[in-house]
């Protein structure tokens, strides 16, 4: 019988609703309104939901402008609101917050052929149902859209031992993290890592690329080495091989003295 | 050199005749011949409840009992002080082993018979203690502040809510306010270092001395008359005639318990410490997310299982209500006089059948 | 008791505490780590920098240095001086006086110039100055 936290959670949640001390965040009035509207204006948010942009709280503001906690000026251009960006905006307006990536875009072929049918960051990492990026959206899907997938293929193969290796890492933190270990350290070193291999792919430039690979391979090494301090069984050995020796000896005392 | 030590301790004895005491304890104080290793449990205990004291003591040198500080103190204390990982473990499992040891204890008066008339005291005494280290372990739960003990104090706060009338006010009154909060940790962390520690170690203080008061109860295997000897009247203390004296016999026997007792639970330490700290203990706790599949820690399985079996959540409380409260007044409900197990079929019966149920209870909350 | 039996108890009651002294040693070190304050994994140089810009003249700011109290005068004519301010008397810290231009310990109202020296009250010596050095507007303590 799977738990079925009814009373405990319907009490918490009640006082969570009730309750006007309790913060339960902000309410976004975009999606109390879309929510609503069909299919077209409302499927953003569904998908929205599923992001992870959703995860950390990057609500629709954030990209589109306007007063996300008052509906009268939730699509007021004097709160910044800007609609659907165009295009060409696109690739400034994600790297606002996503450092790094825009200036290898802007220097690589895909970023030259902006606004002249060249693809912006939504045409392979979507534009409401954002995933953290893997190395799946490098594939015929998205690359064949515009041209063949030969070019990319060499890059995907270039960059994929050394991602799959980050992904590893990722596993172990998660498992030493599991047993106590602090893994914070190691945790931000990663998400840099990661960052700044997965930002250099925007460049197209294969060279560059390989090269950073062998960088990351060398940094990955060292992270590797970050690990429990395990003393291994030994010291279990002893404790519990003490303990019974001394048992052993009072019994031995024991039957002599009764 | 062993002339300094009968100096001081004559210089002692003549002030405070402790010459007289040490002799009586030593050669006059006699217990039963056919006394077993179950009557070694409490000596076990005081030991489990030492530890836990001295573990802790050196857990609070670093513990911050604050909301926002409360769960990187305690992974400071396991990753960078040396040793730090050890101790938080003793404690953790300690915690565990004092309960279990004490069940165990408990098992062995009950099929012995030793709670009964004059020692009605000595099974009251060992109640409340019983009480009073399930009170200790769920305060001291709430502590390292991770997902596992603030849901788990969540819920077991929530039961008190199902009392009509006073319960939602109870509920406030445990947790300082009406969510599990600082405020919440702050009375646990008082009542956990604090108050529990120091009732309990006067209710020991009470149940040896009465214990000592009263004399060591027989123990009713390989003998022919196997009821009790108390005579209701007057007080007399129960004498062991031609018995073994505690030191050394079964002061050893003691040391054997308490050895054989270490080493288990230092097998248990360095070899399955996951067994009582889960993967959940390492998360921060997030008042706004339940974990998927929490439960309390297993000593309280049983309880827990009952309340979800039953429709009424007052109904569930007060049937454990009333099973506890039978419990605490086992020797004034019987009164018989036999104590061999074998001999009081009843008794007998109905704790099996209990003891099963609550295995029951427990295995099935484990695994729902 | 015959001998024999006598001696193996004592063999075994040797062993007994050849193992207590052991396990007592085991611990007493870890123990004694245990109880002294970890150094913090953090900066291992321990130095503290403070952008000269940071501070008007005439002006000081407080800080942490090697565990204990620090201060960094400017003075009004510019010079700077780096102090720690604990004051010798009995281990107060000192606060600095804008007004007057000096320090003033509050527990004993000693009294001390911009340069750490003692004008009045019961200190027995200056405020201990602290190395420091100066490069590109950054003061660098330590």
């Amino acid at each position: 019988m799977k738990w079925q936290p009814v009373i405990p959670v319907m009490l918490v949640l009640c006082i969570m609703v009730l309750s006007e001390t309790y913060a339960a965040g902000p309410v976004i009035v975009c999606i109390q309104c879309h929510a609503t509207l069909t299919a077209k204006l409302s499927q953003p948010v569904e998908l929205w939901q599923t992001s992870i942009h959703a995860e950390h709280g990057i609500t629709c503001n954030v990209c589109h402008g306007g007063d996300s906690t008052d509906s009268a000026q939730a699509m007021s251009p004097a709160k910044g609101f800007r609609g659907v960006p165009a295009p060409t905006a696109v690739p400034a307006l994600c790297g606002g917050c996503h450092m790094g990536v825009a200036g290898h875009y802007t220097n690589s072929a895909h970023g030259r052929a902006l606004g002249r049918g060249g693809p912006t960051c939504v045409t392979c990492h979507g534009s409401h149902d954002i995933k953290s990026a893997t190395l799946d959206l490098i594939g015929s899907r998205n690359c064949s859209k515009c041209h063949t997938f030969e070019k990319a293929r060499l890059i995907r193969s270039a960059m994929l031992k050394r991602d799959t290796m980050l992904m590893v890492i990722e596993k172990k933190i998660r498992m030493l993290k599991s047993q106590g270990i602090e893994t914070d350290q190691m945790e931000k070193r990663l998400f840099a890592l990661r960052n700044r291999f997965h930002a250099m792919f925007h460049s197209l430039d294969i060279k560059l690329i390989i090269m950073e690979s062998d960088h990351i391979q060398a940094e990955i090494e060292k992270t590797n080495g970050v690990g429990g301090k395990d003393t291994g069984p030994l010291a279990g050995i002893i404790a519990v091989g003490w303990a019974l020796l001394l048992a052993l000896l009072f019994y031995l005392i024991k039957r002599n003295v009764d | 050199m062993i002339n300094i030590f009968r100096h001081i301790y004559y210089w002692i004895d003549v002030r405070l005749g402790t010459h007289e005491i040490i002799n009586e304890k030593r050669t006059g104080y006699l217990l039963p011949r056919n006394v077993n290793a179950w009557y070694s449990l409490g000596s076990v205990l005081l030991v489990i409840f030492a530890l836990q004291i001295i573990t802790g003591l050196l857990l609070m040198l670093y513990y911050v009992p604050n909301v926002d500080k409360a769960f990187t103190s305690v992974s400071f204390i396991m990753n960078e002080i040396p040793l730090g990982r050890l101790i938080r473990l003793f404690h953790a499992v300690g915690s565990s082993m004092m309960i279990l040891v004490l069940l165990l204890h408990m098992l062995s008066v009950l099929f012995m018979g030793s709670y009964k008339s004059p020692r009605e005291l000595h099974w009251l005494t060992g109640f409340i203690l019983f009480l009073m280290a399930m009170g200790i372990s769920l305060t001291g739960y709430l502590l390292p502040w991770n997902q596992l003990s603030f849901w788990a104090t969540t819920v077991a706060t929530d039961c008190v809510s199902a009392i009509p009338a006073v319960g939602r006010y109870l509920v406030e009154l445990l947790r300082g306010g009406k969510l599990v909060g600082s405020h919440t940790l702050g009375r646990f962390y008082t009542l956990h270092v604090g108050l529990l520690p120091a009732t309990i170690t006067i209710l020991i203080g009470i149940h040896l001395f009465l214990i000592q008061r009263t004399g060591v109860s027989t123990p009713p295997f390989g003998l022919e008359d196997t009821t009790n000897s108390w005579k209701n009247g007057k007080f007399i203390y129960e004498e062991h005639p031609g018995g073994i004296p505690f030191f050394p016999n079964f002061f050893l026997q003691d040391m054997i318990s308490i050895s054989l007792y270490m080493a288990c639970f230092m097998a248990l330490v360095f070899f399955f410490p996951n067994l009582f700290i889960p993967s959940t203990s390492y998360m921060p706790a997030n008042p706004l997310v339940t974990p998927a599949h929490i439960k309390p820690e297993w000593y309280f399985l049983a309880n827990y299982q009952t309340l979800k079996l039953f429709p009424s959540e007052i109904i569930g409380i007060i049937v454990q209500v009333l099973a506890m409260t039978f419990l605490a007044l086992l020797p004034f409900i019987d009164r018989s006089p036999e104590k061999h197990p074998l001999k009081r079929p009843l008794f007998t019966f109905t704790a099996i059948t209990c003891i099963l149920l609550w295995i029951g209870l427990t295995g099935w909350g484990f695994y729902s | 008791m015959d001998a024999s039996k006598r001696k193996f108890i004592s063999i075994c009651l040797g062993g007994v505490a050849a193992l207590a002294v052991a396990g007592v040693a085991a611990i007493t070190y870890p123990l004694f780590r245990y109880y002294l304050v970890p150094k913090p994994a953090g900066d291992s140089t321990g130095k503290i920098t403070i952008p000269l810009k940071d501070i008007a003249a005439g002006d000081a700011t407080f800080f942490e240095y090697n565990g204990s109290a620090a201060v960094l005068v400017k003075k009004q004519n510019g010079g700077l001086a780096a102090l720690s301010a604990v004051c010798p008397h009995l281990g107060c810290i000192v606060q600095w006086e804008k007004g007057r231009q000096d320090f003033l310990c509050p527990c004993h109202a000693g009294y001390f110039t911009p340069d750490g020296e003692v004008i009045s009250g019961p200190p027995p010596r200056a405020l201990a100055r602290l190395p420091f050095s100066v490069a590109n507007g950054i003061v660098t303590i330590g």
